[in-house]
């Protein structure tokens, strides 16, 4: 009977990038903490406390899968599908100019530009006609639901506004 | 005190004669609990004229009627789209949203749904029952009490990360640091704020929800044509009753779970500041350490989704029950009915019962009747709720970004919170990826303030004293019952295996 292969090792780099972050989150939290009366630094020092020495047992760990063999740490193969990858990177700058926009288009009109582009980036560009379609009847129907019949504080831009001048009959 | 049942059918009778209010406010309730961002406490602030102009009876019918509703239809985006409308519904995804990746969506709200209604209509009952006793339980839990329950909260974050305990630690833990950003309660002092001003008052829940779950899960998503996994894709999700009806008779059978889990949500629901979230939470990992297949969780297990949806519902009428004894509001909701109910002149307390019975007791038999029209209003729809499994990911990423990144807005009103969306969509993305699990992130980011301040109030009263921590008789039995929460299973793994 012949024997499995043992399983490749696994790249654990991915796995550092959040004991990082709240490694360096932690630290930067004590600098802030210093002119605080003991009492009020308690909590935050036994947490953070309690957070590096998780983090300290999570890289003697790594080390030792390391050394065993069982996990690598390399660069190479760490982005499996770059046009993935590109497309989150639009996606996010999308939403970012989404949100700076925002107050100034208002919902409805900031809403249908970013669904419209957001559709046709993930769709590369494909079917523009129904893109088009679901960034319109999502938009008007978030402007019913939200702004017209609950008054929810959305951002109002010039669409919002000319309705409701529209609606007081000015 | 003593209450005197004998009113509740003539009560019963009263509550169904403002069916007018009832109707749209449940209708109302499922659409803003499904909705991030919309909770049911924003939506009574947006209502308040409407609520206002009501009678007394009439706008406490029609506010627990959205809450009631609300915490039910939290759980459709949890479960389908693995974002939870509420932080109630945060632990639902765990098991809920790998049952619907898996073709099994319709029988996953169906159980949901029958979990939080059964769940949510006996703690009810049990609640107009129990209210003389379950409300010495707000009494007896001071500052250190509290600690211990918190921690009860924070030995979850190790528990629900079942394939490495570490890493579920490290984010919990860095989600609790997160949640100690702000001005500190009684020096003022601003800690970890970067500066910005927006976050003195704390990180914005709403937000930071909204980015781990909607935010990270859109990016993950759009790996896929639908958000059905590759494996099932093929699955056809068509109308029909038998997935329903499977998913009813899944929770029926079970009955004894959906009791004891929404029992502890009704208790938990009487702890002033605990909330449906800590409920969800603490309901999961006590299923999971009595079960008798524990490596099933986070795997589409039944119970697993049973017991934070029966949890939370309990936890609706729990909340209640320290507002109309004492004045102390349970939760954020109860707050806003307390703000409603004082505006018409309503005096809490156990007089309450007697003096004007139909608000003493009118919000539980609200929400007792809100439950049984949930049930069937909601339950034929599960079939059609369910498609959205196969709507192209390329249409619902950036619907759910954009609706939910709005829903972020909506509670203070600052566009810096969409940005904090980001931001920890962002940190959720990393995590998803990188097996952490965003679940433990959020528990910690609700858990910090409230840790802090019961840890800053214990130490002020002590002086400093940290051995107040094990002053109190009862925290000392907690504090037994936590350790022994935390080696019970794998204790009983470590049995199991002999």
């Amino acid at each position: 009977m012949s024997e499995l292969p043992p399983d490749p090792p696994r790249n654990v780099l991915p796995d550092l990038i959040i004991p990082g972050l709240a490694l360096a989150f932690a630290i930067y939290y004590l600098t802030t903490i210093t002119e605080v009366p003991w009492i009020a630094q308690a909590s935050a020092v036994l947490v953070s406390g309690l957070l590096l020495l998780s983090i300290f047992a999570f890289a003697i760990r790594t080390a030792y899968r390391l050394k065993a063999g069982t996990e690598i740490i390399r660069l190479s193969g760490l982005i499996p599908d770059q046009n993935l990858l590109l497309k989150r990177l639009v996606l996010l700058c999308l939403m970012i100019a989404y949100v700076w926009f925002l107050e100034d288009l208002g919902f409805t009109l900031s809403t249908f530009v970013f669904l419209i582009l957001a559709i046709l980036l993930l769709s590369s560009l494909a079917n523009w006609k129904k893109a088009l379609a679901i960034a319109l009847a999502a938009s008007v129907i978030g402007y019913v639901v939200f702004i017209f019949v609950f008054e929810t504080r959305f951002p109002k831009g010039p669409i919002e506004r000319t309705i409701e001048e529209m609606r007081d009959g000015n | 005190m003593e209450i005197d049942l004998s009113v509740l059918p003539s009560l019963f009778v009263e509550a169904l004669a403002y069916w007018w209010v009832i109707i749209p406010a449940t209708v109302l309730g499922i659409v803003v609990g499904a909705i991030p961002g919309f909770s049911a406490a924003n939506t009574i602030i947006i209502l308040l004229p409407l609520t206002l102009s009501m009678s007394a009876e009439a706008g406490m019918i029609f506010m627990v009627a959205i809450y009631t509703a609300s915490r039910l239809g939290a759980g459709i985006p949890a479960i389908l789209v693995n974002i939870p409308g509420t932080a109630g519904a945060a632990a639902t995804p765990l098991d809920g949203y790998p049952m619907s990746i898996s073709g099994r969506g319709q029988q996953a709200l169906a159980i949901s749904f029958t979990a939080s209604v059964f769940g949510g209509l006996l703690t009810t009952l049990m609640a107009l029952i129990l209210i003389p006793w379950l409300s010495q339980v707000a009494f007896h839990l001071h500052s250190v009490e509290m600690i211990v329950v918190m921690l009860f909260g924070i030995s979850l974050i190790a528990t629900i990360s079942a394939d490495d305990t570490m890493k579920g630690l490290i984010a919990g833990l860095f989600g609790l640091m997160i949640g100690y950003i702000g001005a500190d309660v009684v020096y003022e002092a601003p800690r970890g704020t970067f500066g910005f001003l927006e976050l003195y008052d704390k990180v914005p829940l709403i937000p930071a929800l909204v980015g781990l779950f909607a935010i990270s899960e859109a990016f993950v998503v759009i790996e896929r044509r639908v958000v059905l996994s590759e494996s099932d894709d093929g699955i056809k999700v068509a109308p029909g009753w038998s997935a329903t009806l499977e998913g009813i008779r899944d929770t029926l059978v079970r009955w004894k779970h959906v009791v004891w889990t929404g029992m502890l949500g009704l208790v938990i629901g009487v702890i002033p500041g605990a909330g449906a979230a800590i409920a969800s939470f603490v309901a999961y990992q006590q299923s999971r350490i009595f079960s008798k297949t524990p490596e099933l969780y986070g795997t589409g297990h039944v119970e697993g989704l049973i017991a934070p949806e029966s949890a939370n519902n309990g936890v609706t009428s729990g909340t209640l029950i320290p507002l109309l004894i004492i004045g102390v509001p349970g939760g954020a909701t109860a707050a806003i009915m307390a703000v409603v109910l004082e505006y018409h002149g309503v005096q809490f307390g156990p007089d309450l019962f007697e003096s004007n019975p139909l608000v003493g007791y009118g919000p539980f038999v609200a929400m007792a009747i809100t439950y049984v029209l949930l049930g069937l209003l909601i339950l034929p729809l599960t079939r059609y709720f369910s498609n959205v499994l196969v709507v192209p990911t390329i249409y619902i990423a950036p619907i759910i970004i954009a609706f939910t990144l709005v829903g972020s807005f909506v509670p203070r009103a600052y566009v810096f919170d969409m940005g904090v969306a980001i931001v920890f969509g962002i940190i959720g993305y990393i995590a998803r990826k990188t097996g952490y699990h965003v679940a433990a992130i959020l528990i910690g980011v609700i858990l910090g303030p409230l840790l802090e301040n019961f840890f800053l109030r214990a130490l002020r009263i002590s002086q400093g004293d940290l051995m107040t921590l094990f002053s109190s008789n009862i925290g000392n039995v907690l504090w037994v019952l936590l350790i022994a929460s935390l080696f019970a299973a794998p204790l009983k793994r470590r049995l199991a295996g002999r």
